[in-house]
């Protein structure tokens, strides 16, 4: 069910995941007060066997992929959020619970139809839960501090990614990598970084009605303009009408580590990385 | 340029002479003050509507749809003084997909759940509004969507989330009666503007997710009793019932939820009809499924079904016929015929006889992998095997949104091109077994991507109706889900996914105007006068906006 997607774009993620803090505290506080008799307290949910799961995602892909997508990845056109990574509305089985009961007012998101049993409702819990694992299950053969040296030191990721305010500009800040990506994905990222770049990090090279060329990440482009940051860190826009021409490179600006760095240097940095998380706490 | 008779002649005859020279004798500022005061609407006028273009009187602005406005005062040379004249900020947050319409210098907007507003056309200031007690048990498919109210007399009329068809009073918006068209538990909804037909509310249903049967109806604007119902799938006995396997045709969707046109001399109401249900599990429902994923032409007076064209026989890809039927009259090698253009979901645009059902010709207008063609007599798609969806997943082009969906497409009586929003994308579509029950979803499977949006190519296509090939396109990015409108001042006037709304030279694709309105376009623009002076409105994420030229 779940993909790998390295290295997706880190600014939105941040934004998403700095209102999931707010909302989640407000919804709790709110869902709290009208929650049906079953999720009084998350004493956990009864309905959450392998078989629970399976019939969580027959009635996920029934009832709920037209938004959420058929991968539980969301779709940003009608703005129904990824239920793979952490959610923007619920960081409990209760909570998720009272969000698929109870609809997220204001949003597109309605309440599940009142005749659905509240056993069905955790089986969808269970399944949606199945999508994420628990970090703190994972053993690695790496060390995370050995990983930070080298982070800091000799592999310079820190020239072109940011960790919790302090690195470059010039890659996704990496603050909460390991939230979204297993080791694998990690990995992926260092040592094959083009097999999937995340738009934000497309390149755009423009060139002007004055005939300089300039180049730089893809910060925005639309119907009628294209926004880039050139190597030199400044910000440009353009209208689409106002330039010669502009082409668009696909490619990751990152280089592959592989061969760069030893095998228990990589497996060092995918432990700092993974390590690199911060999660919702529970109130 | 624009004169407004009919205005003043409605001023006099609800007004007392004294209120009037009292009003005349203030300010223009007070003007607003006035109470709503609207001649009423006639099917006459409805029939005429492109002659008074001072008012938007229907969805798609006239009976044959073409989306093409006679004003003409923003054009070319000055559509980019185009500035913002007021913006209205729908309370209930969704995304805005209303078309209003403008009767005499006043507007009715539709938002979501299922209200509407009468606000000064001028200003964007409320008059009154009407919201629609809701129950909490709704069975929608995709959002909580209304595209825009019809009106008869003093009369507007409107379809709503819990199935039912309200008559509202457009001075006050007073709730005159409640129809339930359809239970709401049992998977019905209705999101589209109806449509008049002479002393008729013509209107569809949605719901082609939740296994329903689809229909048109016809309703007495008087009363709300129902005048006729015609099936979009044949019961038992009936032509075409034949085309679903077993009992398949009692769950097989094929909504109706756009509004569809008319012709007064041929007497013909054009509608298109949904996808199959389940979408994407054909197993269910052998068979070419009549009448999915087709047009009917229903007679103005009974309803019943004159001919049929399908354009996706037993589909699988949840390619909805469901687009506004444009009509105009085109010559075609030589000879005059009474055309209807129709760029479809599944990726090919068709030139047909509107009078006989008649397919002319057609050709892909976007990407197409499921389909090599057409038959060049029958205009039936020329399958590529191995495109069904899979249990396992297989990547298929036009994707579920289709080469282009509900978004109105336009036509201009000028360059006598017809435009439509176009969408060169792909998906995974996967397969799934799934039963049947009342009021839950019946789709079978469903769809992914696996690229970012931004991969897509994405353009407005103004397409030669007479052969169907594409004249000239405007790349957009990501996509678009607005529709377009058409003026004679020789644009085309549309928006984008990405929040622009902008204008183009109908002739050439130029691009002459665009301003970014920060959220999706997801309706398409309408264009009205007031006191000789254009303006433009457009709904963005949920503000209505209204551009005129700068004083």
């Amino acid at each position: 069910m779940r993909r790998t997607h390295p290295l997706r774009s880190p600014g939105r993620r941040l934004i998403r995941s700095l209102t999931a803090v707010a909302a989640t505290a407000g919804l709790l506080a709110a869902g709290l007060a009208t929650l049906p008799q079953v999720a009084a307290e998350d004493a956990g949910n009864l309905y959450n066997t392998d078989v629970d799961i399976r019939m969580g995602q027959r009635y996920f892909e029934r009832q709920c992929s037209r938004c959420h997508g058929f991968d539980a990845k969301g779709n940003d056109e009608v703005g129904a959020p990824d239920l793979t990574g952490s959610l923007r509305n619920a960081s409990t089985d209760a909570s998720i619970f009272n969000v698929i009961r109870e609809g997220v007012s204001g949003t597109a998101m309605l309440p599940v139809a009142a005749d659905v049993p509240d056993p069905t409702v955790w089986q969808l819990v269970a399944f949606i839960n199945s999508l994420r694992y628990d970090p703190n299950s994972v053993t690695l053969e790496g060390d995370a501090d050995s990983g930070l040296a080298l982070f800091n030191g000799r592999a310079e990721c820190n020239s072109c990614h940011m960790v919790d305010g302090r690195g470059g500009r010039l890659g996704p800040d990496l603050s909460r990598i390991g939230e979204d990506n297993t080791p694998e994905d990690l990995m992926l990222a260092m040592t094959n970084p083009h097999e999937q770049v995340a738009p934000r990090w497309w390149t755009l090279r423009v060139t002007g009605s004055d005939g300089i060329e300039r180049e730089g990440f893809r910060m925005g482009e639309d119907s009628f303009g294209v926004r880039i940051m050139d190597v030199d860190e400044n910000l440009w826009s353009f209208r689409k009408s106002e330039i010669e021409s502009y082409e668009r490179i696909e490619d990751s600006t990152m280089p592959s580590y592989e061969g760069r760095l030893s095998d228990d240097e990589l497996d060092d940095l995918v432990a700092y990385l993974f390590s690199l998380r911060r999660e919702v706490q529970p109130q | 340029m624009i004169t407004m008779k009919r205005s003043s002649i409605a001023l006099l005859t609800s007004l007392s002479a004294l209120s009037i020279s009292s009003t005349l004798a203030q300010e223009d500022q007070f003007s607003t003050v006035i109470t709503p005061a609207f001649s009423p609407i006639t099917w006459e006028r409805l029939v005429d509507a492109r002659n008074e273009p001072e008012n938007w009187l229907m969805y798609s602005g006239t009976l044959d749809s073409q989306r093409y406005s006679l004003l003409d005062q923003i054009n070319v040379d000055n559509v980019d003084q185009l500035e913002m004249k007021w913006a209205y900020q729908i309370p209930v947050i969704d995304r805005a997909e209303t078309v209003p319409l403008v009767v005499d210098g006043i507007m009715f907007i539709t938002e979501a759940p299922s209200n509407v507003v009468a606000v000064d056309a001028r200003t964007g200031r409320e008059y009154w509004r009407y919201d629609h007690e809701m129950p909490d048990d709704l069975r929608i498919c995709c959002g909580r969507n209304n595209r825009g109210v019809a009106i008869l007399g003093e009369t507007l009329f409107m379809s709503t989330l819990d199935a039912h068809l309200v008559a509202i009073d457009a001075r006050t918006g007073n709730l005159l009666w409640d129809t339930e068209v359809a239970r709401h538990d049992a998977g019905y909804s209705k999101t589209a503007a109806p449509l008049i037909v002479k002393d008729k509310v013509v209107t569809g249903i949605a719901g082609a997710e939740f296994g329903i049967r689809g229909f048109i109806d016809a309703y007495d604007p008087e009363t709300g009793e129902r005048v006729w119902r015609t099936y979009t799938i044949p019961g038992p006995g009936e032509f075409g019932n034949d085309t679903w396997s077993d009992d398949s045709w009692r769950t097989g969707g094929a909504s109706t939820w756009i509004t569809g046109s008319y012709d007064a001399e041929l007497n013909q109401i054009y509608w298109g009809t949904g996808n199959p249900g389940p979408d994407w599990n054909g197993d269910v429902r052998l068979g070419d499924n009549l009448y999915s994923d087709s047009v009917l032409a229903l007679d103005g007076d009974t309803g019943a079904i004159e001919w049929h064209f399908q354009f996706t026989p037993h589909d699988v890809h949840d390619y909805d016929a469901i687009q506004v039927p444009i009509l105009a009259d085109l010559e075609i090698n030589g000879e005059q015929v009474p055309a209807m253009m129709w760029a479809n979901r599944n990726g090919f645009y068709y030139t047909l006889n509107r009078a006989t059902g008649q397919f002319l010709f057609g050709k892909p207008f976007a990407s197409v992998t499921w389909a090599e063609g057409l038959d060049p007599v029958t205009g039936r798609p020329i399958r590529v095997a191995g495109m069904a969806p899979t249990y396992e997943g297989i990547m298929v082009s036009p994707p579920i949104v289709g080469a282009t969906n509900w978004y109105s497409p336009a036509y201009s009586q000028d360059t006598e091109l017809f435009y439509v929003t176009s969408f060169d994308g792909e998906q995974e579509f996967f397969k799934r077994d799934e039963d049947y029950e009342e009021g839950e979803r019946f789709t079978g499977g469903g769809g992914r991507y696996t690229q970012p949006m931004d991969a897509f190519h994405s353009s407005i296509r103004a397409i030669n109706p007479k052969t169907a090939d594409i004249e000239w396109e405007f790349p957009i990015m990501p996509r678009s889900s607005a529709g377009i409108t058409t003026t004679a001042g020789g644009l085309v006037l549309t928006g984008s996914a990405d929040g622009y709304f902008f204008a183009l030279d109908a002739e050439s694709g130029r691009e002459l105007w665009n301003i970014s309105l920060g959220a999706r376009v997801h309706a398409a623009p309408m264009t009205f006068a007031i006191d000789g002076e254009q303006f433009v409105t457009v709904a963005s994420g949920n503000v209505v906006y209204t551009f005129g030229l700068r004083d």
